[in-house]
């Protein structure tokens, strides 16, 4: 049998240097930007109930979860998404906790992707979860931290807006049975118009389904929304559109303008959005390097009723995106010990460390060696610790 | 920016495409001549790459392309995530379910088998009639497995039914229908938007 100790499964992989420079970077960019803003970290397991995401309108195919037992036989999955579980963490922990709930995280989650695929199944993601709160103000918030944290990682980004309502609610007037509403939506998810409108050709011209026909075409900048609006909408449609477009110019006074998009065909399966949705996009990504939305009904599944929003941004790509750091600078100085000075050489070093100067120890047996490693790994000055601290200098140096 | 880059299916499809990029005032020099460029520039804003059918969906989905064309049959057995926003028309055909000619495919209890090159088109077929099949993939000629007795019928392309009928075999029943498409990577439909809805429009008002 083939023994695989030398490979990492598909889809996952291991992290080195400079990238990984680049994604603590990232991580303590957004760490300061939540948490100024009043955002306390979570951690929530790495193993979850199945139950957890298996909710109804809100599980994930069961596909894509890894998937284990624990010694009662009962399914696990490796953590698949973090809003189930930080939902559940707050229906079941913090329920007479103060609100609104400000939340952030920074952990893995994993997804089975079909083989061969070059994606990752092991995805890093930092976000935020408001919960407790609704309304114009709370999803401003939300999305005004989703913009900050776009800027700190990805300066050339494009923030989109779309709602959850507008397609449910036009989609439950239409006189269809249930798997023919899922044919549509999934037609609009993929924006594939001819077979959207061979879908609706034979309902009649209902406004309803004139105006579904042309939701997947209404994206764009606000022409987009303008384009909504002279659909004539009317009731609870055309609330949420009003809404959207409260939202749009909130967001366009904070100066986000040119970096606004909307999309009115955003229609995901598997959703448990009930509000504002929202992804942000950088060029030569290939997909939304952030996602999140309006998630009212989930806590209620759970137990707890409340409001939350939040959203997830893909650390990953914020580190490709902030690589050119290039590998960290070595060391300023390399201490090396004598033979029955090694602890001299270990105190020289908690000296250099007060004074900030970045500092290696030597393990090396010989001052032969310790030149050698100094010379090779470029630092340019060496202590040698002894009964005094002397630094090698000229001749002794070049050894 | 980058140019604009669309992933064409090699072959048949090829053709068609460039025949239609011409008809909208595309200079397609460069594809009609390729020499050994992989790269190939369409006027200035575009570019071309050629590429095996379920290539072309590999590359739009990871973002190295903007646009592809492709055939229905391969995205309804790869899938994928992209948008689909131009049926072109061309490379028509479509999957049908065969059986042996005379025989009633449906009659009986026993669990039927089924040869394809297509397994998921095949399993998402009888999915849909809550039918529980055996799906076998062949990779060459499916319409042998019946004569052979491995299987109790066939999904596959079927254009005329000529080869159907030399082998005896007879359309039970149409599984879905293929055409060439333009689809788009997600991403690059939302922050290029102008752009690739001109070359849509371009290339929607040449096919009529």
């Amino acid at each position: 049998m083939r023994k695989y100790t030398k490979l990492t499964p598909e889809g996952v992989r291991d992290v080195l240097f400079e990238e990984c420079r680049a994604r603590g970077r990232a991580r303590e960019r957004l760490t300061e930007i939540f948490t100024r803003r009043g955002y306390q970290e979570v951690m929530t397991p790495g193993l979850e109930y199945f139950d957890v995401f298996n909710l109804p309108g809100a599980a994930i195919p069961q596909q894509e979860m890894y998937k284990s037992t624990d010694h009662a036989g009962r399914l696990l999955v490796f953590r698949p998404d973090s809003t189930l579980p930080i939902a559940r963490m707050a229906a079941a922990r913090l329920q007479s906790h103060r609100r609104p709930m400000r939340l952030y995280y920074c952990q893995n989650v994993y997804r089975s992707c079909p083989a061969l695929s070059g994606k990752s199944h092991e995805l890093a993601q930092m976000g935020v979860e408001l919960l407790g709160a609704s309304g114009l103000r709370a999803d401003l918030e939300v999305i005004g931290t989703a913009v900050e944290a776009l800027e700190a990682v990805a300066p050339d980004f494009r923030i989109e807006l779309g709602h959850a309502g507008v397609f449910q609610r036009l989609a439950g007037r239409l006189e269809v049975s249930p798997e023919r509403r899922e044919e549509i939506r999934a037609t609009i998810e993929a924006k594939n118009y001819g077979a959207l409108d061979s879908l609706l050709d034979p309902l009649g011209g209902s406004p309803q389904a004139e105006a579904i026909r042309r939701l997947p075409r209404m994206f764009g900048g606000e022409e987009a929304l303008a384009q909504a609006e002279r659909c004539d909408l009317d009731g609870d449609a055309a609330q949420t559109l009003a809404y959207l477009r409260r939202l749009y110019t909130a967001l366009k006074e904070l100066g986000l303008g040119g970096r606004l998009m909307v999309d009115l065909g955003l229609v995901q399966r598997n959703d448990y959005y009930t509000g504002v949705v929202f992804s942000g996009y950088v060029q030569e990504q290939g997909g939304p390097v952030l996602t999140g939305g309006r998630y009212d009904g989930l806590c209620g599944q759970l137990g707890a009723p409340m409001p939350a929003a939040g959203f997830a941004l893909d650390l990953d790509a914020a580190a490709r995106l902030g690589t050119g750091l290039g590998e960290a600078p070595p060391a300023a100085v390399l201490v090396h010990g004598e033979a029955g000075y090694e602890a001299q050489a270990q105190r020289e070093l908690a000296r250099l460390a007060g004074e900030g100067v970045r500092a290696e120890a030597s393990v090396w047996e010989s001052l032969e060696e310790a030149l050698a490693y100094a010379r090779e790994a470029g630092i340019e000055k060496v202590l040698c610790a002894g009964e005094t601290v002397r630094e090698l200098t000229g001749k002794e140096a070049d050894l | 920016m980058r140019p604009l880059r669309i992933a064409l299916t090699k072959g048949r499809l090829e053709k068609s495409t460039v025949a239609l990029m011409e008809r909208a005032g595309l200079d397609c020099s460069a594809l009609r001549d390729k020499g050994r460029r992989l790269i190939l520039p369409i006027g200035s804003g575009l570019e071309a790459v050629l590429a095996k059918a379920g290539d072309v969906i590999t590359y739009l989905e990871h973002g190295a392309c903007d646009l592809g064309v492709v055939g229905k049959d391969v995205i309804l057995e790869r899938g994928g995530q992209f948008f689909e926003i131009l049926d072109l028309r061309f490379g028509k055909c479509g999957f049908a379910l065969a059986a042996p000619a005379g025989a009633d495919f449906y009659s009986g209890y026993q669990g039927k088998t089924i040869a394809t090159k297509y397994p998921n088109v095949a399993r998402r077929f009888f999915q849909g009639k809550d039918m529980d099949v055996r799906v076998i993939k062949i990779e060459g000629s499916v319409e042998l497995a019946p004569l052979l007795g491995l299987a109790d019928g066939i999904v596959d392309l079927v254009e005329t039914g000529a080869t159907l009928r030399e082998n005896g075999l007879a359309v039970v029943e149409p599984v879905a229908e293929v055409s060439a498409r333009l689809i788009v990577n997600a991403a690059s439909l939302k922050l290029r938007k102008a752009e690739i809805e001109d070359l849509a429009a371009k290339l929607e008002a040449a096919n009529q």
